[in-house]
């Protein structure tokens, strides 16, 4: 409405409605249909079709060592030996002589699957702590609220780092599964939350009235109110857990034979691609990295304005 | 002389579905020292109205025609002012008191600063001594103490807040007050006080006053001329008496008529059945409770008590009291929701609280219970035939689908609802008098023995009040259930009810036959309850302000020492207090 009304709130002058507008304030009645969460959503799913159809279209054996001369620069660029980028590897390759294109075909969808994994885990583990705090209450209450608040105090990647130095090479699941011990603290909090004031609401006394078994209110009277708490809660996680891969994996701690867009990056670092110059090298792991949290972002701002109508603007 | 003129005013919210005229062609004028209601339902464009005379219109609300105009701007179009002028306008020309003064102070800062900072923003620097002394005197016209402008908001109860309120609006002298339902979050006796407070102060300043309401008996308490909207047209305005007196549109009769009165002809047209000659059977009591009482930390919700319900005959019981009497507690212990700290309560002779299984659905079946929030009762997820369609099935009652879906419609049909038109749809498509009714079929629908309806009309409009009174007394009627009827609302506890408790902090302060307890009450409690209800009445009237503030001191006197008044038994309940 910025451009046709005046500054005045109150509304002293009739602001004519455009046909923009009125399209505009059409979007609203499907609040799904929002544009930061379809914005959002597009991105991630182009990481995974590039996960997909890089395996079809481009050859993922690439990312072995000795698939190319090393440190070739991408298409269009020169490195410091004046050697020119070929569409043999049209990103160029590492100081091991991988294809880049096919690092990150094979790398990016692995640090979205770490994300996601450890986030769903953590999340179960949020919903079931965070409805028996919140639903039970009294001792087993204190118990997990005690915990929860505990554990989030304790910076996991300090953890993370004397786990995995202690125990070296680990796969992606376990890594995700150790993420997850770090994640579930939030979701927890949020749905005791939601459970303490929702257990009082009108709908679940009826629902206790009409003789509910307590997993019945659980489940199909609370949950299916939480759905969108539950989605913002679990997309904030992916992000925190994508971080903290990626966090990892930059230090050298992640996975070692698999590759991941933070291990990557870790090796550009340590094969001195900053002082070479070969900002490529580290430098289109970080924009695929922006990317999946610019999208996540957005979907997680979509969330919030699909779950809490009074965010929607005109 | 008139203080604001509106001419011809619409307004207008665009919303995807098209435009809402919540207000159109609304013409009006406040004379200086009059004071004018404005009543209708909600969605009728009271407060909107007085909300675009203060700017103050949500978005995307618009004035889409119209003028409003304030003589003591000379005479200028409102709607034409620039924000600037709009603010020196607003709280020195035209304040307005909120609804819910309880959220409209600012918790961490001094009640007398919070009186400061209107007059700083519109007079400039003025000496510390001399904003002192302005305070103390506006609050002292409200009649609080000095002391009172050093305390914060949460150090004081709920009428003292809403006269802080008024303290506010007043302390710049403006020419016209606007009062959006000040009262509607307290109970009656502080209603009446602060209502006097307010009338008083507006006299004193002689400046117009517009009253929001929805309550008829208010506004005869309290106005001079009232304006009768309705879907955002004004279809009555006139001297208060002349339209409760002899109102001409139908719409103003409908909402004169559904205040029930004191004594009035009922609303109910049912005949009274003579109670059939009760034979002791010798069966446990429906409902008992033996010496229950009710403590959270130091306070005591509910002080022991004991009574027995037969059900034999059904009847309904009113529990009648204001916020913090214990009237919801007691509601809480029979329905199993809260466990008593002492005593126990038994249905059918069996304790509630160690109900097991079998045992417990039975008793969840039997007992049910209407709400206050029609809005909170349906899960918003489902449609609202879940709340019908689970219990049936849950208790074991339905045979088949089929069978479920006729018993929905011919509860609904009873309670006065097309099934085709609510069934299927969602909590939010449907009106507030809607949903409650439908809980009401509800209960119906499970025909238990025992209803808890715990102020089942205080939160749905005036002309349904009657209409879901008569279906829940039908309960009783054509249906032979019990009833417990809590409310603060003397009024339709005397009509509805067949024995009226009176409670008064967690004590049963008078009981008996509500023709006596409410009709001719002896304690004093009870007396001062009645006398604060607003009657729609002219001639009945409230009394000044200093009235009420006597009653509130006579309220403390009696707080010390409560005793119980027993007015006469009927068949099938007892009553004993420890």
């Amino acid at each position: 409405m910025a451009d046709h009304s005046t500054p005045n709130a109150a509304g002293a002058q009739t602001p004519d409605l455009t046909a923009r507008q009125i399209r505009r304030m059409k979007r609203f009645d499907n609040p799904w249909r929002n544009p930061k969460l379809i914005w959002g959503a597009g991105l991630l799913l182009g990481i995974v079709a590039m996960g997909i159809l890089g395996r079809i279209f481009w050859d993922p054996d690439l990312v072995f060592t000795g698939s190319g001369l090393t440190r070739q620069p991408p298409v269009g660029l020169e490195n410091l030996r004046g050697q020119v980028g070929t569409w043999a590897h049209p990103l160029g390759t590492d100081g091991a002589g991988r294809d880049v294109l096919a690092l990150l075909i094979i790398g990016a969808p692995n640090s979205l699957f770490v994300g996601v994994l450890a986030s769903l885990i953590g999340m179960s583990i949020g919903i079931f702590l965070g409805f028996s705090a919140g639903f039970i209450r009294g001792r087993v209450d204190d118990v997990i609220r005690v915990l929860s608040d505990v554990m989030i105090t304790i910076p996991p990647l300090l953890i993370l780092v004397v786990f995995q130095a202690a125990y070296g090479d680990i796969s992606l699941t376990m890594m995700a599964i150790l993420i997850a011990c770090f994640v579930w603290q939030s979701p927890t909090r949020l749905i005791r939350a939601q459970v303490l004031s929702m257990r009082e609401s009108g709908y679940v006394q009826m629902a206790r009235l009409s003789g509910a078994s307590t997993m019945h209110i659980m489940f199909r009277e609370m949950m299916p109110n939480l759905v969108p708490y539950l989605f913002g809660s679990f997309i904030a996680n992916v992000t925190t857990s994508i971080v903290t891969a990626v966090g990892l994996e930059v230090l050298g701690l992640g996975p070692q034979r698999i590759p991941t867009l933070g291990r990557t990056i870790y090796e550009a670092i340590n094969s001195g691609a900053l002082i070479q110059n070969l900002y490529w090298w580290w430098g289109i792991p970080t924009i695929l990295l922006a990317l999946m949290f610019i999208g996540l972002l957005l979907i997680n701002l979509g969330l919030d304005e699909v779950s809490n109508p009074r965010l929607r603007k005109l | 002389m008139n203080v604001l003129d509106i001419n011809d005013l619409s307004i207008d919210f665009p919303t995807s579905k098209g435009v809402v005229h919540a207000v159109s062609h609304f013409s009006l004028s406040v004379p200086k020292g009059r004071r004018v209601g404005f009543i209708g339902e909600s969605g009728s464009g009271k407060t909107t109205t007085a909300l675009a005379a203060m700017r103050m219109l949500a978005a995307p609300g618009f004035v889409a025609g119209g003028s409003i105009r304030l003589n003591g701007v000379g005479g200028t179009d409102l709607l034409g002012l620039s924000d600037e002028e709009m603010r020196r306008v607003r709280l020195r020309r035209i304040s307005y008191i909120p609804q819910g003064a309880m959220n409209s102070l600012n918790p961490v800062m001094r009640v007398e600063t919070q009186i400061w900072d209107g007059i700083v923003a519109h007079e400039g620097h003025v000496e510390p001594g001399e904003l002192q002394r302005r305070s103390r005197e506006v609050l002292a016209g409200v009649g609080l103490e000095p002391h009172v402008g050093q305390l914060y908001p949460h150090e004081l109860s709920g009428g003292m807040k809403q006269r802080v309120c008024i303290a506010i609006g007043v302390c710049l002298q403006p020419d016209l007050i606007i009062a959006d339902e000040p009262t509607s979050a307290l109970d009656v006796i502080t209603q009446r006080h602060v209502m006097q407070t307010l009338r008083e102060v507006q006299d004193k300043i002689g400046a117009g006053l517009i009253l929001i309401g929805h309550d008829m008996g208010l506004m005869a308490q309290s106005v001079d001329d009232l304006a009768v909207m309705r879907l955002g047209e004004l279809v009555e305005f006139g001297d208060v008496r002349q339209i409760l007196e002899n109102p001409r549109h139908p719409y103003t009769r409908e909402l004169i008529s559904s205040v029930p009165l004191v004594g009035g002809d009922s609303f109910l047209d049912s005949t009274p059945r003579a109670p059939e000659v009760q034979t002791d059977t010798g069966a446990p009591p429906l409902l008992e409770f033996r010496n229950v009482s009710r403590r959270y930390g130091a306070v005591t919700a509910l002080h022991p008590m004991s009574f027995r319900l037969d059900g034999a005959v059904p009847q309904i019981i009113s529990i009648v009291g204001q916020s913090g009497s214990g009237k919801s507690t007691m509601g809480g212990l029979m329905l199993g929701f809260n466990t008593p700290s002492t005593g126990e309560v038994l249905f059918k002779g069996q304790d509630i609280n160690a109900l097991g299984g079998a045992a417990a659905l039975t008793f969840r079946k039997e007992v049910q219970a209407v709400f206050q929030d029609p809005y909170a009762c349906f899960n918003p997820f489902y449609r609202v035939n879940h709340a019908l369609k689970f219990p049936f099935k849950r208790f074991g009652l339905a045979r088949d689908e089929a069978h479920v879906t006729t018993a929905m419609e011919e509860a609904c049909v009873a309670v006065g609802l097309d099934p085709s038109l609510v069934l299927n749809r969602y909590p939010h498509q449907l009106s507030g008098g809607q949903r409650q009714r439908l809980i009401v079929a509800r209960a119906l629908m499970l025909s238990p023995k025992l209803l808890i309806a715990d102020e089942p009309v205080s939160m749905v409009d005036a002309s349904l009040r009657a209409t879901i009174l008569k279906n829940i007394h039908d309960l009783k009627d054509k249906h032979g259930i019990s009833i417990l009827y809590i409310t603060h609302d003397l009024a339709t506890a005397y009509h509805v009810s067949d024995y009226v408790m009176v409670l008064y902090h967690g004590h049963v302060v008078e009981a008996g036959p509500p023709k006596e307890v409410i009709g001719h009450p002896q304690h004093a409690y009870t007396r001062l309850l009645i006398d604060s209800i607003p009657w729609p009445d002219m001639d009945r009237d409230w009394g000044s302000a200093a009235d009420a503030r006597a009653d509130l001191e006579e309220l403390d006197r009696i707080s010390q020492r409560p005793e119980t008044v027993y007015r006469g038994d009927v068949p099938g309940f007892h009553l004993a207090q420890a």
